[in-house]
């Protein structure tokens, strides 16, 4: 008898998961159309039908540290057929939101992110960041912020300068990349347990090299978006997510070249239209904004599936990563220079807001989601 | 009467097709009957065609047509007897010429060929006008005073609301009250179940507007503190002595002997005196059941309303649950004292509940049944009482463990509302135990949703106890019957009253006497209401039928009544036991006193009568016998081959139908059988089975109701006791050198029709591997 499991149901986590899209997740009456309905959904311990019980209990051990609510990836098929509009894919969606601020630190970050009424606080950051920076290099005589660029060509850099922006974003990418690995050390040992304890694998322990190995396997999967395409109800927005994940492939690129040349070659921008580069950033520029668009369209479509702020901050921040991207390209070329330069700052301060809360926003997905299939791959979850 | 016959036969709907219709008229002729026949009889100008015969004196009508189940408005004639002769679903429609096929020309006169079709449409009408001959116009039975005054037993919900409506349609309502004040259990309660649109939440009880509803009623008179000491006469003319609770008085009612005490040492039954004489001893103070108090009230009609108690486990009964170990788990009945008296708290040490398990079913393992005399009320109380915990504590936790969580009807409502709350947790599951844990306790359970074994903490456990109707302790209605002061054979029904659950709602086995609400089975306070009006509607109909002297249900307006012919009678009781509405009291002698208005006409003390001295106007021992008597038995002496003939008696409630079912589907059967229709199998008075048999039939069988412990029978005894008495006769058989096996019983429902034609067929297969009767042409 002392192998049962105490049931500790945690009434706040449920209002909280209710907070996050997931209201509807008390309506569960155990019927397990979902897991039946699921394309994805594995056999041997199918979800959601699991964590839905486990969400209307509170019982938040077994649903934060739970790699399959990552495997989900809120096609909606289960919650278009539930019968009693409990939208497991919501619920799931909630539970992944709560879970990107339970392993990202500091929490008070995450719960910011996560909070409509600090979005003035996270977008007045980097602005902050950039002009104080800016204003004490001046103090200093570096003068890599300068409002009256000179000259009859539009070199963004003449207002922002290259080195200043690296010396903001260099070391930002590093503690987005540090919150990851911190919050992936305690992600995967907590995944790990849950297939233990739910009799979902039958690996002892995680060997590395076989981790990689499997993560290697999904990779072709994710780029082929092959999970996405399995859904019945959302196929459309396999196509749109597909354009945004690939402008951001083609966008990082882009700046990885960009980089290389600035630092190796010294040379540098704005390249020429004619430079295959600028192709490159062009095409991934109008992709992300057509997808992100396309994203907005659809979501606003579907009423029968929640969305709340979690979702809409995403998918403004992106949609505006790609216009000011691009509205300031055309205004440059276009010659209007005050406007172009402002649209730069307001790009910069997209980009900020996109990199430093990666791990606390719902594009942490991205690495969560790999790492879950990954270690789906591995532990051999069919 | 004088009669005047008269023979009409159909040719339309296929019968004059299959049949020859000129040899068909001529049987009748023969007898001296005149025979008109018609196209389409139920048509305007054939109707014109009967009604200006009986116009012209014709008051004896043998209409050889459809089933005697359709049309029965058209061919029914004020001042008439009609018989209608069932030649379309049980003869053409069932015998198609495919499979029966006309003679032709030059077989009609040879030995070695008949016409099975041809020969069971004449035995047909030849048991019509049999039939005709020997029935009478029935008079009504009225009653030499008739009140109209409705008794209400029980102030709780269910009376108070029989009452209004009652009152509202304007009947004079007297409510008893065992309790000083009316209201019942649901005035008792913190908050109930919804009973309107959108049936979602919880609302305070509706039992105070109630109470204020019905004290606008001047014609209705509440009487508290008051119980029934019995209940004499019969409906419309009841005579009920009311008393204190807990008094004894002169007019409390006897009880009769109990079976023990009616044997010697020997275990022999004691004579009539002798028992008459214990019988005395056993009600000393007690007026006999015939002696009326001359100071009771009189009423009309009853409804029964007393309502149920709480469950009260047996020490021990649910120790593996706590119960009785721990003064922290308690019943939903305590609880809801506990909730009704404030914030939750634990009995044990007055702390805060905030933690409190309901669990719904006792048993672990394969046994997953609820708690006895729970129901759907228990349920949706447990989610109620989940509520409170809510309600009281917002960090309050409440779990429903549960083996069935049922919630009819708009109650998913409820259900769904309940469930939104995020400190309620609901599982299917076994509850292996509860056990102590520091000052709180644990709950354990097996196979739940969550997938394992779990266990939960716990301030409080709560066991989804049932209700016990009140009956199953006393009889409460306690009537001065022959048969008894409460319901007979109540144990079937766990102490529920009930005669047949599906098929006839509020009425009990004692006419007149109609249950609601928790006597009847547990309910919540909205279907109480719902069950009151309907037993309401129920005593109404009662009055409005015993005023015209006719039967009020299920044979509804049925004008006939058991008729007896006393100078015959050996007092042998056999009606006064076996009737099963007890409808019959006897005196010291035990001669039976009939009370009509408490019969059913079933005919049950028809078929027990030894000496056959119990009748109706239209059915009794003679008309069937004559019918039976009319068959043709074709012997040797007519055919090479002469074919069987077996005799079918045919419950009319469920099996007559199903036969006329099937012939409507075209199924087809033996064309030597002949059926005659009775009103129940209990009617079936085994002389007509000897009859059959002496006159050479080759086999009887009866087609009735199920029955046992979830019996089908409209009037709860008859294929019973009908078993028993067929059983009984096959002694008698076997004494004549006749084999048992050519009597037989079967049990069909009403949506059998399609199993009918296989029962009839391998019933006259058996009794031709029988060989035909040897009495055959004596």
């Amino acid at each position: 008898m002392a192998d049962k499991y105490l049931v500790e149901p945690d009434v706040e986590f449920i209002k909280d998961l209710q907070k996050l899209g997931g209201d509807t997740l008390k309506k569960c009456f155990q019927c397990a159309t979902c897991s039946v309905a699921c394309p994805i959904s594995p056999d041997n311990k199918p979800f959601p039908r699991k964590e839905m019980i486990a969400a209307s209990w509170g019982l938040k051990d077994r649903l934060v540290g739970n790699a399959d609510v990552w495997l989900c990836h809120n096609c909606g098929d289960c919650t278009a057929l539930c019968p009693r509009g409990a939208k497991p894919g919501d619920v799931l969606g909630a539970v992944r939101s709560y879970a990107i601020t339970e392993y990202a630190e500091p929490k008070w970050l995450g719960k910011m992110v996560n909070d409509p009424k600090k979005l003035p606080v996270l977008l007045l950051i980097p602005v902050i960041i950039f002009l104080v920076l800016g204003l004490v290099l001046k103090i200093f005589g570096v003068d890599w912020l300068n409002f009256s660029p000179a000259g009859e060509e539009i070199a963004h850099s003449k207002f922002f300068s290259t080195w200043l922006v690296d010396m903001i974003f260099v070391p930002l990418s590093l503690w987005t990349v540090a919150i990851f690995a911190l919050g992936l050390k305690r992600f995967i040992s907590d995944i790990h347990e849950n297939a233990l304890n739910e009799g979902k694998t039958d690996k002892e322990k995680i060997d590395a090299v076989g981790f990689v190995k499997a993560l290697g396997r999904v990779i072709p999967t994710i780029l082929k978006h092959n999970k996405f395409t399995e859904c019945g109800e959302n196929q459309e927005r396999a196509t749109s997510h597909l354009m945004v994940f690939y402008s951001f492939i083609g966008l990082f690129i882009v700046t990885a070249i960009f980089f290389v040349v600035l630092y190796v070659f010294q040379i540098h921008g704005p390249y020429q239209q004619i430079n295959p580069v600028k192709w490159l950033a062009n095409v991934s520029g109008v992709a992300l904004v057509i997808g992100s668009f396309l994203m907005i369209k659809e979501r606003l479509a579907k009423t029968d599936e929640t969305s709340v702020y979690k979702d809409w901050y995403l998918l403004g921040l992106v949609l505006g990563l790609g216009l000011t991207g691009m509205l300031t390209e055309m205004t440059r070329l276009g010659g209007a220079a005050g406007i172009s330069y402002t649209l730069y700052f307001i790009h910069l301060v997209f980009v900020f807001n996109l990199f430093a809360f990666l791990p606390f926003s719902k594009l942490a997905h991205l690495v969560y989601r790999t790492v879950a299939m990954a270690y789906a791959e591995y532990a051999g979850r069919k | 009467m004088d009669k005047k016959y008269g023979v009409y036969i159909c040719t339309g709907c296929g019968i004059g097709d299959a049949l020859d219709i000129k040899d068909l008229g001529g049987v009748a002729e023969e007898e001296g009957y005149p025979v008109k026949t018609h196209p389409f009889l139920c048509g305007k100008e054939g109707v014109e065609l009967l009604k200006k015969d009986v116009a012209d004196g014709t008051n004896s009508l043998v209409i050889a047509a459809c089933s005697r189940r359709v049309n029965f408005d058209i061919f029914r004639f004020d001042g008439c007897v009609v018989d209608r002769v069932n030649l379309r679903e049980q003869c053409v429609w069932s015998h198609p010429r495919s499979e029966f096929p006309a003679l032709e020309e030059d077989q009609k006169d040879s030995t070695e060929y008949f016409d099975r079709l041809q020969m069971l449409a004449e035995d047909y009408l030849k048991m019509g006008m049999a039939r005709i001959e020997k029935i009478n116009l029935p008079e009504p039975y009225k009653l030499d005073t008739l009140n109209r005054k409705i008794l209400v037993i029980g102030g709780g919900i269910t009376g108070i609301s029989a009452a209004t409506d009652a009152a509202k349609a304007g009947y004079e309502v007297t409510i008893v009250e065992k309790e000083p004040h009316i209201g019942g259990y649901a005035a008792k309660l913190r908050k109930q179940l919804p009973v309107e649109d959108p049936y979602e939440d919880l609302i305070p009880p509706v039992i105070h507007s109630k109470i204020d509803e019905l004290e606008k009623y001047p014609n209705i008179t509440v009487k508290t503190d008051t119980v029934v000491a019995r209940i004499a006469g019969e409906p419309g003319d009841f005579t009920v002595t009311l008393k204190k609770p807990g008094e004894k008085i002169e007019f409390d009612v006897p009880f009769p002997l109990p079976e023990e005490m009616k044997l010697d040492e020997n275990g022999k039954d004691l004579d009539v005196e002798k028992q008459h004489e214990l019988y005395l001893q056993y009600n000393e103070g007690r007026q006999d059941i015939l002696t009326f108090d001359p100071n009771g009230e009189k009423f009309g009609a009853v409804i029964l309303a007393a309502g149920w108690r709480p469950y009260k486990p047996e020490e021990g009964e649910f120790a593996h649950l706590g119960f009785g170990d721990s003064p922290d788990v308690v019943t939903n009945h305590q609880f809801e004292e506990i909730a009704a008296n404030g914030k939750i708290t634990r009995p044990s040490d007055g702390k805060e509940a905030k933690s409190v398990v309901f669990i719904q079913s006792p048993d672990k393992g394969d046994d997953d049944s609820d708690f006895a005399y729970a129901g759907s009320i228990t349920s949706l109380v447990s989610l109620k009482q989940a509520k409170y915990v809510c309600e009281d504590y917002e960090d309050g936790k409440a779990y429903v463990f549960y083996q069935h969580m049922r919630t009819p009807g708009l109650s998913e409502n409820f259900y769904k509302n309940i469930q939104q709350e995020p400190g309620i947790f609901l599982t299917k599951g076994s509850v292996m135990g509860v056990s102590k844990n520091g000052d709180g306790m644990i709950v354990e359970a097996d196979d739940t949703l969550l997938g394992e074994k779990i266990k939960v903490k716990a301030d409080m456990v709560v066991l989804g106890t049932g209700m016990v109707p009140v009956t199953a302790d006393d009889p409460v209605v306690n009537l001065a019957y022959r048969q008894g002061p409460g319901f007979r054979d109540i144990g079937l029904f766990d102490g529920y009253c009930d005669s047949n659950f599906i098929c006839f709602p509020y009425e009990t086995q004692r006419t007149g006497i109609y249950a609601a609400g928790g006597v009847r089975r547990s309910m919540t306070i909205d279907e109480s209401m719902e069950d009151a009006s309907g037993a309401a509607l129920k005593a109404i109909q009662c009055l409005e039928s015993v005023n015209r002297g006719v039967s009020v249900h299920p044979r509804s307006g049925d004008m006939t009544f058991p008729d007896f012919f006393f100078q015959r009678c050996t007092q042998c009781k056999r009606c006064t036991e076996e009737c099963p509405f007890g409808a019959l009291d006897d005196d010291e002698k035990g001669t039976p006193k009939p009370n009509p208005a408490r019969c059913r006409r079933c005919g049950t003390c028809m078929g027990a009568c030894p000496e056959r001295i119990i009748g109706f106007a239209d059915y009794n021992i003679d008309s069937v016998g004559s019918m039976v008597k009319s068959i043709g038995v074709p012997s040797e002496d007519d055919y090479d081959e002469p074919p069987m003939r077996v005799l079918g008696l045919v419950c009319e409630n469920d099996a007559y139908p199903a036969l006329d079912i099937a012939g409507l589907n075209r199924l087809s059967w033996s064309a030597d059988v002949r059926f005659i229709p009775v009103r129940c199998l209990g009617s079936v008075n085994v002389i007509w089975i000897k009859d059959a048999l002496s006159q050479g039939m080759d086999g009887v069988f009866l087609l009735g109701c199920k029955h046992g412990d979830d019996y089908q029978c409209h009037f709860v005894k008859g294929s019973e006791l009908a078993e028993i008495r067929v059983k009984k006769i096959g002694d008698a058989l076997a004494s004549l050198a006749l084999e048992e096996e050519r009597v037989a019983q079967f049990e069909v429902a009403i949506d059998d029709y399609d199993k009918l034609p296989q029962i009839i067929n391998d019933f006259v297969e058996s009794i031709e591997e029988l060989g035909p009767n040897p009495f055959k042409g004596f």
